[in-house]
């Protein structure tokens, strides 16, 4: 992602979308949404992309982050911008128990993530004194008025959940310019090596996956105050784990940019037109078109973007780009 | 202690049947190292064959099985195609190719049957099979019980002592060494998704006599699945026998002696626990990946 | 050049999206109603029902009216899904709708019904049973049913068996665990020794369950608190080890047309909470205007869903008329009209308190019985003598 695009895609965000949709509840609502799928794209992108690690469950995080910030500002009295952080922090101590998961490879640490997410939500419905059980948490405090700007409304809802994915954009974005990064990419590429050179892969790993957690944490948690009720099955819902998954891959998430325009286009696309088109059984169309998608461009869609616009010349550029 | 009996022989039965539905996705896994995300879906698609069958005809759903076969043979090899036309990072692609095809089946299914449940009309199979007095199942469970052995039993034979099942075994520990002995990879891979299209179609039409079916389950059996195959060991037909049977003994423990809700809580943890001490599944060989 | 380019897709792309956001608004004499349901997703079978009955209402109201009014009515498939009833919540109010009538589940409706308040519109539902619902404090928040008539109705039946003891399993869903909860409470200050069984939606096999309460609790009956297909998996369990109880009974979805004709032999003696019996004669002149209506477009039986479904459209589409004629269809003017009502419907008498609330609703509950579904309590609904001790296997 070069300067001039994420220049682009900030002045879109930033100043187009909320000045051209700012008082249309319903498109700003659903590009707020495209945007949380987004921001967990990314973060599980990161683990998926530094890490070598892909996970199953990233709803364990997003449910733990939503539950952490619901019940410490309807008990305890945090304010939410503040709860919006523990939520993260939640996240992230919860993953300290997945620690052990580490050791596994590929399919198998994929899906002892998933039976985390599973373990946390069963802990969710059964904690009923703390999380109300299955009954849920309904009338969760909405974002606050904070500086003479009442985020409580969809357009400031917006303007949170936009500034959110773009502090998790900016963190991706250092960590894989650090040397960390570096060290990261070299064990993406050999584990064996970068021990030999002397990177201790598990540390990074256990760094990424804090990290990784706490964006998916924060973002549950800022659902749960944007949508304001919350109940296991939803705060825990796989569709929090898959979807991200199927935008960032479609995306391309070898790319810093690909899992956030993968979720704006999948939501957007399927909510707007194939929704317009077909108002019930639409998920049909969007199943077919991943499916076709992947087939025609397995690197995602930006790849097809970019040499559908550019000269042709830059595509072996535009490719190198990646990862 | 009848309880406990009961819960055991509940357990087993189950596991079977666990058993049934997890191994199309252990034998596609093991050879290919694809998730076919789909696999519950073609499960599903089985057993709304059935009920379609039955409904219209009065057929008995066991006599719908060639039918539903041929059905679910064709839906898998077109998914196998379909994946075997993703040339780079199969592994990941395939993931969103089969939830796509998962979403579209689901959604197809949804369309022609509508959301209500069905399950058989047929009361024969609810007939109750009392073992010792004490042991209760429904004749439908014995049947899915038998069956699911029969088909574990049959593949584990055919793919030790058929030419076609040695190919796919070869092909599935060292697919580049079985290359240059003069096998065709892509026509193992093609049989291993031909049987599971077998298997899954036999788990379907278990599964409309046994349960109920809408469309939601597919799903639900899908994730079932994969954590029987991953807790077997990649593509172990005796693991995923034992991690079939095991996870249904421990829900059927655990519902006896707490609560059915915390089922699930003590599969997954027993899941993770056994992971975390054999990190390539039970009967995985060693530093696989 | 690449970025401008880029960036120019993403403007295409919304502006597309606006475009098609952009449809006509509403004309003075035409109500349009907006509705939400879930027509696909974990909840597509209530969904659906309860749209039946919404575009019944809406039929009604069309041939009530006829010459003066029209109604029409603009729905949006939730997928089941909180943020996507907002969204389409969001997209109806854009369109001008000027009431909803619709939702399903209390996790829908809260956060759906939060945004058609903000967008000051009248929402009427009956797929909610949460108490928080009604106490946001919205004006223009309404509900013909409340989770206290289903409880009452189980509860009223089961102190009439004059029974000792009751096994409750439940889903511990937030509907149904808060009806197991209130059943619970309830049965036990009537001094009944009540044992509950939790399970949750990945149950296989209910027959552990069931030989619990076969050889531990060896209670008297046994309450069914879930969706149909686990009703279709107790009984089955029931039915096989035949456990010592003298009722079977189920709270919602089992007591319904749909369910005698696809599992005949399951349902015999089976109870379960139902506003009218099965097959309804529907010869009230009121139901005959459902009945009509209703199978003028649909050719299965009609369900409690479908009933309410059309009754809350019924008569929130005849208090847009009248706040009409009083020239104010705000969603002050409606919801004052709203609470002026008082009406006998063929889903029981309803009148809202000012919280919204319907404190008249009470269900009645039916039995299967050889394929037809009479009802048996209360007393003064009978339509039948109840079987008791009668369960599928004797």
């Amino acid at each position: 992602m070069n300067i001039k695009f994420s220049a682009a895609f900030a002045i879109v965000m930033y100043l187009v979308i909320p000045f051209t949709l700012g008082d249309n509840n319903y498109l700003i609502g659903l590009v707020a949404s495209a945007l949380i799928i987004a921001g967990i794209a990314v973060a599980w992108a990161l683990l998926g992309n530094l890490g070598g690690m892909v996970s199953f469950g990233h709803a364990a995080f997003f449910g733990v982050g939503a539950y952490t910030s619901a019940v410490l500002t309807m008990d305890h009295g945090v304010p939410v911008f503040v709860a919006l952080v523990m939520g993260g922090i939640g996240a992230s101590i919860s993953s300290i128990f997945m620690m052990p998961a580490l050791r596994l490879r590929g399919p198998y640490f994929a899906l002892a993530i998933l039976a985390y997410a599973e373990i946390f939500k069963i802990l969710a419905v059964e904690a009923t004194s703390i999380t109300g059980g299955a009954g849920g948490l309904l009338s969760i405090p909405t974002l606050p008025v904070f500086m003479g700007i009442d985020f409580g409304t969809k357009l400031g809802g917006y303007i949170v959940i936009l500034n959110i994915v773009c502090l998790t954009l900016i963190t991706y974005h250092f960590i894989r310019k650090s040397t960390y990064g570096l060290a990261l990419k070299a064990m993406h590429d050999s584990e064996m090596a970068t021990r030999i050179v002397g990177v201790p892969a598990t540390y990074l790993k256990i760094v990424m996956l804090l990290v990784s957690a706490f964006m998916t944490g924060s973002i549950g948690a800022f659902n749960a105050h944007y949508i304001n009720f919350l109940e296991p099955d939803y705060a825990f819902s796989g569709s929090w784990t898959i979807f991200p998954i199927v935008a960032a891959i479609f995306g391309g998430y070898r790319t810093l940019s690909g899992p956030v325009l993968g979720a704006l286009f999948i939501y957007l696309v399927d909510q707007l037109v194939f929704k317009s088109v077909m108002p019930q059984g639409h998920q049909l169309i969007l199943g077919a078109m991943l499916a076709g998608m992947i087939i025609l461009s397995p690197s995602g869609l930006l790849p097809i973007l970019t040499k559908f616009f550019a000269p042709k010349k830059n595509i072996k550029k535009a490719e190198g780009q990646h990862a | 202690m009848e309880l406990t009996a009961q819960a055991l022989f509940t357990g087993l039965l189950m596991g079977g049947f666990y058993g049934l539905i997890a191994v199309g996705l252990a034998l596609v896994f093991g050879t290919m190292k694809v998730i076919n995300l789909a696999h519950g879906e073609l499960v599903l698609l089985a057993a709304y064959i059935a009920y379609a069958l039955e409904s219209q005809t009065g057929l008995n759903p066991m006599l719908s099985l060639p039918i539903a076969m041929a059905v679910v043979i064709v839906a898998a090899l077109v998914t196998f195609y379909l994946t075997n036309q993703i040339k780079k990072d199969r592994e990941l692609n395939s993931l969103i190719l089969t939830f796509g095809l998962g979403i579209v089946l689901t959604n197809g299914l949804l369309m022609v049957f509508s959301a209500d449940i069905y399950s058989t009309q047929s009361s024969w199979f609810m007939e109750g099979v009392v073992i010792a007095d004490s042991l209760f199942s429904m004749r439908s469970e014995m049947i899915a019980f038998i069956v699911g052995i029969a088909a574990l039993g049959g593949l584990y034979w055919w793919l030790n002592h058929t030419w076609h099942g040695r190919a796919i075994r070869s092909v599935s520990s060292n697919r580049d060494a079985a290359k240059l002995m003069g096998m065709n990879p892509t026509k193992a891979e093609l049989w291993s998704w031909g049987v599971a299209g077998v298997l899954a179609a036999l788990a379907g039409v278990m599964l409309y006599v046994t349960s109920v079916i809408h469309p939601p389950v597919g799903h639900s059996l899908t994730i079932k699945a994969f954590v029987i195959t991953v807790l077997a060991g990649m593509g172990s037909i005796p693991g995923v026998l034992v991690g079939a049977i095991m996870i249904g003994v421990i829900e059927g423990l655990t519902t006896t002696y707490f609560q059915s809700s915390l089922a699930e809580l003590a599969s997954m943890t027993v899941f993770l626990l056994v992971l975390l001490v054999m990190p390539s599944g039970l009967f995985g060989k060693k530093g696989a990946h | 050049m690449k970025v401008l380019k880029l960036s120019s897709v993403l403007a295409c792309a919304l502006g597309a999206a606006v475009s098609f956001a952009q449809v006509d608004t509403a004309h003075a004499e035409k109500f349009v109603i907006g509705e939400h349901t879930p027509l696909t997703g974990s909840l597509a079978r209530v969904g659906t029902g309860s749209h039946r009955g919404v575009v019944t209402g809406i039929k009604v109201l069309n041939d009530k009216y006829k010459g003066q009014h029209t109604f029409e009515l603009k729905t949006i498939d939730d997928e089941s899904n909180p943020a996507k009833a907002v969204s389409a919540v969001e997209k109806l109010a854009s369109q001008g709708v000027i009431a909803f009538s619709g939702g399903y589940a209390s996790g829908v409706i809260g956060p759906a019904s939060e945004a058609a308040n903000k967008a000051n519109l009248p929402y009427i539902t009956f797929g909610g049973v949460a108490t928080a619902l009604s106490q946001r404090g919205h004006e223009g928040f309404f509900r013909i049913n409340s989770a206290a008539g289903y409880g009452k109705a189980v509860v009223g039946l089961v102190s009439e068996m004059d029974l000792k003891s009751v096994s409750i399993a439940y889903s511990n869903k937030e509907a149904t665990h808060k009806m197991a909860e209130y059943i619970e409470k309830k049965l036990g200050e009537k001094g009944l020794k009540v044992s509950t069984h939790e399970y949750d939606a990945h149950v296989k096999d209910f027959k552990s369950i069931v030989n619990k309460i076969k050889l531990r609790d060896r209670s008297e009956a046994i309450i069914m608190v879930g969706y149909e297909s686990e009703y279709v998996g107790i009984l089955r369990a029931a039915n096989l080890l035949k456990p010592n109880v003298k009722a079977m009974i189920g709270v919602w979805s089992l007591a319904t047309g749909k369910m005698a004709k696809e599992f005949p032999d399951l349902m015999k003696n089976v109870y379960g909470t139902a506003m009218l019996p099965f097959p309804v004669s529907f010869d009230k002149p009121k139901q005959q205007t459902f009945y009509q209506a209703y199978k003028a477009n649909y050719e299965e039986e009609p369900s409690y869903l479908e009933q309410f479904g059309y009754v809350q459209t019924r008569l929130l589409g005849e208090a847009i008329v009248r706040a009409f004629d009083k020239g104010d269809t705000s969603l002050k003017g409606i919801a004052t009209e709203l609470r002026k009502t008082d009406e006998m419907t063929i889903s029981g008498r309803v009148r809202f308190d000012e919280k919204g609330d319907n404190p008249e609703f009470v269900q009645r509950v039916g039995q299967h019985q050889g394929g037809k579904i009479p009802l048996v309590w209360p007393a003064e609904e009978k339509t039948g003598e109840k079987v008791f001790p009668g369960t599928p296997w004797n």
